[in-house]
């Protein structure tokens, strides 16, 4: 306690203000009460006389009048804290209600001279209003007690923790967190979520639960400034902190990385689909049965063999309710694969869940899930009429036409029935003079037709901007471009 | 002097002066070489790279440099003119390192109000289904704008945070480097400007991130302006992170021992650490891109065999342990705080020093983790798993150090402790939302959904933003000599930390419900349209108090109450030893370590103190006894 005190030497008192009452009485009752450790070396009425005495005079302490406009407070608290010698201000208030002198002090000094330098100015109740420090226990803490508080702690703590982790686990329960799980790889994967909430809420239990017990119970006293115990670590709790949260880590990687395997598990016989992504639509290929659909269509607890590709940018294929994820690449050396064994015959969304440009949020496609004997059906009916049969139609290029102007996602920015979209209408569109942005004019016949879809940036039409993707028609043969221009012909 | 001789306004006219000439140049060098002369983009890229230059030799940044270079010597103050103060001070040149600190933190401040403001507008879109009043391209822009202005803006926040108090902590008078720290502060302007022009030039709709093939779309222009702005912003935060390690290694004051630094420096360092080896990886990814674009180098055109996984790969080589950049930082400032809030010492301070370094070191291991569903090779995954979990024990070490700090204390909640408390909470929860993520197989179903937005606002949020705010408010008095308002921080503290929560818990519910991310808009079907319009009125709620806490600072920097010199009864230098507001040259008597620095209830400890002035003994032996007058 007593490490740093010094001898009290003389103390220089300034005075300022300039109601003589409070200078002189404050004299007055200093010389009274403080000779001889403390002498007024001055009394100054205004802030130039008192900014000027703080050199000449070099006070250890000056007593400003709070209330009085001459001796402006604030300048001179200003000028004062760009100094740098040792020097108190105090601020005294004979209003009704002040309560408080504030002290404003320049130097340095350890936390526990706090004290020391506060007793020196107390005593005096007319002067300055105490600040008051509570006495600390004088007596020595037994260590038995003390380990008991702790204890106590600990266990009130616990109980905190505890009841916190209920609440989140009850809430847990009560709150939709997964949509359905409707394929096989869900289930290793839901099983995974499910654990890895249960950790979640421990942890943040604790941590949040020993938070909210010390906001609570170890909250500073009113006007206690002394500190807290000093206490600087412990080994055993650094390791204990350490491995045990290593091991549920290593625990976590572990089951994750079985969750992982599981969901890869090959079938030796899978349905093979290809999907597609341009933008912005999918579609799908079956090669096995020579089909393209706009939707896909999977028989039930049969395993999906996804091979993803992209015609232009990065997508990525999800269905939220069969849980697994992978991104389309473009590049012809860049198929990846995606295992998907669907065990809930219904209808679904396969949504792009990689950004893709402006039609990124509704690059979507239905996906049904069906039972094998619908599917099969649905195969009857899609696969491709042999050549020369009946089932080709009245006219089949017209017919093939309609069919890839779907899949090939034309129709999402060109309508048939006159409406503009993204792009021109086809409705009556074959054998007129379009105008062009350039502002000549060109015969829309077969040439301008494939020359618009295999390079579409060549010529845009006049009041249209160049948006349509250059690669759109890069997986179309010749033929196939034929016969969406039979179809496009086709519609008046 | 007056507003247009300032630095800044000259540095600004020498940059459209040097675009212009850069621009003009680049024609010619297109010409010459047989190419047509105009074509938008390589012309805008030369005017932009001419532009930077000038920009910078027009503030004078640059000039002492020019100087010496010519074999002259730099006497004088430079650029620390004391007779410049307030706004005039900051939009000019300075080496002080408490100037540049301030001018990184106001310019922080008003980009993550940018980005945050961006992030209003789209969610006010997205609260409802349909498109109210954004296109499509409009959000993809915004949403882009949103994630890099404001990843720029905590990138210049730390800079302000280790700037401004590297030094201070450690007793020296400024950084190693001043006038590379200058030079590396306003290089962030043009850099800035850069990222501003995408709103003019259509637009930037490939996220932040950038990803080709969609980032090397030539109809967008704007990418090249995205590109060459994160480049040189990036070259910011290397000269700084060089800056204070040096400062950090050869600048501490005798007696401070690396264990005896204040724990904030220990974070700044490992930050540095990070910043200064990584950030080139952005940079050589955006380059590519870049040379794709303007050069027609097919990096990552698989048309002529380019591979797009490869610029996954250089590009989340920096952006993973860029995180740990933006919330080193301010886990540093929580563990600085929390010892003299809760009048105790920091727990177990060599550990929680260690984590740091140890977040930085497996935070360089884990990146594939932001690739799991990006076709790299399936088994090459399952190990990106195990270091990714790994990084949650360090951390853990953290966390359970701040408890211990907290327990058996004597806590008191001013404003800085409560976003100090609120901030172990928020990136507590984020961090807790990390492991869903690090497993691969979950992971399928997580990524690029709302949840991972929910993981990454609320540990940024709570690992960099509460902080940063925190640190504000802390040294508030020290930087300015005022205090600010705690009714006001207290209100700005509340709506901050529930719109958080809320925001934070219904975006990672949603996002496991089906809603993905960078979507304009979203299907009714999923059934969240309640938590979207909750999610909309909590960032409502949480700019509200964002501009509370602005409100606060600038009123009180004229009017707040003037401040005590140690109002927090911190031990640290820079509270112990210097007055509020710090002169020029902070230590006029240099300081020196003597003890601990969180040694609170140790009675009579002392830290750090002013060294007691040399007696001087002549080397002859004491001087003969002055001669008798005649």
């Amino acid at each position: 306690m007593n490490t740093g005190k010094k001898q009290v030497e003389r103390v220089r008192i300034l005075i300022a203000s300039s109601h003589p009452l409070f200078a002189e009485g404050l004299r007055s009752l200093l010389v009274k009460r403080r000779e001889p450790e403390a002498s007024v070396v001055g009394i100054v009425s205004t802030i130039e006389e008192a900014i000027a005495a703080l050199r000449t005079l070099n006070p250890d302490l000056i007593i400003v009048d709070y209330d009085d406009d001459r001796v402006n407070r604030d300048e001179f608290l200003a000028r004062f804290v760009e100094g740098e010698g040792r020097l108190r201000v105090v601020l005294l208030s004979l209003k009704e209600g002040g309560s408080e002198a504030i002290v404003y002090d320049r130097r340095s000094m350890a936390a526990s001279q706090i004290e020391d330098w506060l007793e020196t100015w107390g005593g005096s109740e007319t002067i300055t209003h105490e600040i008051s420090i509570p006495v600390e226990e004088s007596l020595p803490r037994s260590e038995v007690s003390k380990r008991r508080d702790n204890m106590r702690h600990f266990i009130a703590a616990g109980l905190v923790v505890i009841g916190l982790m209920v609440l989140l686990i009850l809430g847990n329960q009560r709150i939709a967190l997964l949509p359905i799980a409707a394929s096989r790889q869900a289930v290793p994967i839901d099983n995974l979520f499910r654990l890895q909430f249960m950790v979640i809420i421990f942890l943040f239990s604790l941590i949040v639960g020993l938070m909210i017990y010390s906001v609570i119970f170890f909250r500073r006293k009113a006007g206690d400034e002394t500190d807290g115990p000093h206490i600087e670590g412990s080994s055993t709790l650094e390791v204990a902190w350490t491995i045990v949260p290593l091991g549920i880590v290593l625990a976590i990687a572990v089951i994750g990385s079985q969750a992982l395997g599981r969901t890869l598990a090959a079938d030796p016989k899978p349905l093979r689909v290809n999907v597609i992504g341009s933008q912005w639509a999918w579609r799908f290929e079956y090669p096995e049965l020579g089909i393209l659909s706009t939707e896909m269509i999977l028989p039930v607890d049969k395993q999906a063999l996804l091979i993803l590709s992209s015609t232009d940018v990065i997508h990525s294929f999800w269905v939220p309710e069969f849980r697994v994820k992978q991104d389309a690449l473009p590049g012809d050396a860049f198929e990846r694969q995606l295992r998907i064994t669907p065990d809930e015959v219904g209808e679904y969304k396969l949504r792009c869940a990689e950004l893709c440009g402006r039609q990124h949020y509704s690059m979507e496609s239905p996906v049904k899930v069906l039972s094998q004997e619908e599917f099969d059906a649905w195969v009857q009916a899609n696969a491709p009429p042999p050549p020369g049969s009946e089932g080709e139609g009245a006219n089949p290029p017209v017919g093939r036409g309609d069919k890839l102007t779907q899949q090939f996602a034309c129709r999402s920015c060109h309508s048939v029935d006159g409406s503009a979209l993204v792009g021109p209408t086809w409705k009556g569109l074959y054998g007129t003079e379009e105008q062009l942005a350039n502002g000549t004019a060109i015969l829309v016949d077969d040439a301008y037709l494939y020359e618009s879809i295999r390079d579409p940036g060549v010529k845009i039409t006049a009041g249209f901007q160049d948006l349509m993707p250059h690669t759109i028609a890069k997986d179309m043969t010749d033929e196939q471009i034929a016969d969406v221009i039979e179809f496009i012909k086709s519609v008046k | 002097m007056s507003f247009f001789r300032s630095s800044l306004i000259r540095g600004l006219i020498g940059l459209v002066l040097g675009w212009i000439a850069g621009s003009v140049l680049t024609i010619i060098i297109r010409v010459l070489v047989g190419l047509p002369a105009w074509k938008e983009e390589p012309v805008l890229v030369g005017g932009a790279i001419v532009g930077t230059i000038t920009f910078m030799l027009s503030t004078g940044v640059m000039n002492d440099w020019l100087q010496w270079m010519r074999g002259l010597e730099t006497p004088g103050p430079g650029f620390n003119q004391p007779e410049l103060t307030g706004v005039r001070k900051l939009m000019n040149v300075s080496y002080d390192h408490k100037v540049i600190g301030i001018q990184y933190g106001i310019t922080s401040l008003v980009l993550l109000l940018t980005a945050g403001l961006f992030g209003l507008i789209f969610r006010t879109e997205l609260a409802e289904p349909g498109l109210q009043f954004l296109t499509a391209d409009q959000f993809n822009s915004l949403i882009s704008l949103h994630g890099i202005v404001n990843i720029g803006g905590i990138l210049l926040g730390v800079g302000a945070m280790s700037n401004f108090l590297v030094p201070l902590m450690i007793g020296a008078n400024d950084m190693a480097f001043p006038r590379l720290n200058a030079f590396a502060y306003w290089i962030n302007i043009p850099g800035i400007v850069m990222l501003l022009t995408t709103l003019l030039l259509g637009g930037v709709d490939a996220g932040w991130t950038g990803y080709p093939p969609l980032s090397a779309n030539l109809g967008k222009v704007a990418f090249s302006m995205f590109f060459l702005g994160v480049y040189v912003i990036g070259l910011s935060s290397i000269l700084g992170a060089l800056n204070v390690i040096t400062t950090t290694l050869r600048m501490r004051a005798p007696g401070m021992s690396l264990f005896r630094m204040p724990i904030f420096v220990w974070s700044a360092l490992a930050t540095a650490l990070i910043a200064l080896t990584v950030t080139q990886l952005i940079g050589l990814s955006f380059q590519m891109v870049l040379f794709e674009r303007v050069f027609a180098m097919d990096f990552f055109n698989p048309a002529e065999g380019g591979n797009v996984l490869l610029f996954q790969h250089l590009f989340w080589f920096y952006s993973h342990p860029a995180v740990y950049v933006f919330v080193l930082t301010g886990l540093g400032v929580i563990s600085e705080l929390l010892p003299v809030f809760a009048r105790k010492p920091l727990f177990g301070y060599k550990f929680v020093a260690m984590s740091s370094m140890a977040i930085a070191l497996i935070g360089f291991l884990v990146w594939a983790h932001h690739m799991f569903t990006s076709g790299m090779a399936s088994y090459l995954r399952v190990p990106f798993t195990y270091t990714t979990l790994l990084v949650a024990v360090p951390t853990g070490v953290k966390f359970f150090s701040w408890i211990a700090t907290l327990w058996r204390g004597k806590i008191s909640f001013q404003t800085p402790m409560l976003y100090v408390l609120g901030a172990i909470s928020i990136f507590l929860l984020g961090g807790l939302s990390g492991p869903p993520n690090a497993t691969v197989a979950t992971d399928l179903h997580l990524h690029d959904t709302y949840y991972i937005v929910g993981h990454f606002h609320a540990t940024m949020f709570g690992g960099y933003i509460f902080p940063f705010i925190a640190a504000i408010y802390y040294w508030f008095p020290k930087m300015t000599g005022r205090m600010y308002s705690e009714r006001l921080g207290k209100i700005s503290f509340w709506f901050i930390l529930l719109g958080f929560y809320v925001q934070s818990l219904s975006q990672m519910q949603i996002g496991l419900l089906g809603m993905r991310r960078r979507i304009a808009d979203y299907d009714p079907a999923l059934g969240i349209t309640t938590q979207q319009i909750m999610i909309t009125i909590a960032a409502f709620a949480i700019g509200f108090g964002v501009l509370v806490f602005i409100t606060n600072i600038i009123r009180s920097m004229r009017r707040g109450e003037v401040a005590v010199a140690n109002p927090w009864r911190s031990r640290s230098p820079e509270w112990t030893l210097l007055p509020s507001p710090i002169p020029a040259h902070n230590y006029e008597t240099p300081i020196e370590v003597v003890g601990e620095p969180y040694d609170y209830g140790l009675e009579g400890s002392v830290y750090a103190r002013k060294q007691a002035p040399p007696t001087v003994t002549p080397a002859s032996g004491p001087l003969p006894a002055p001669a008798p007058a005649d």
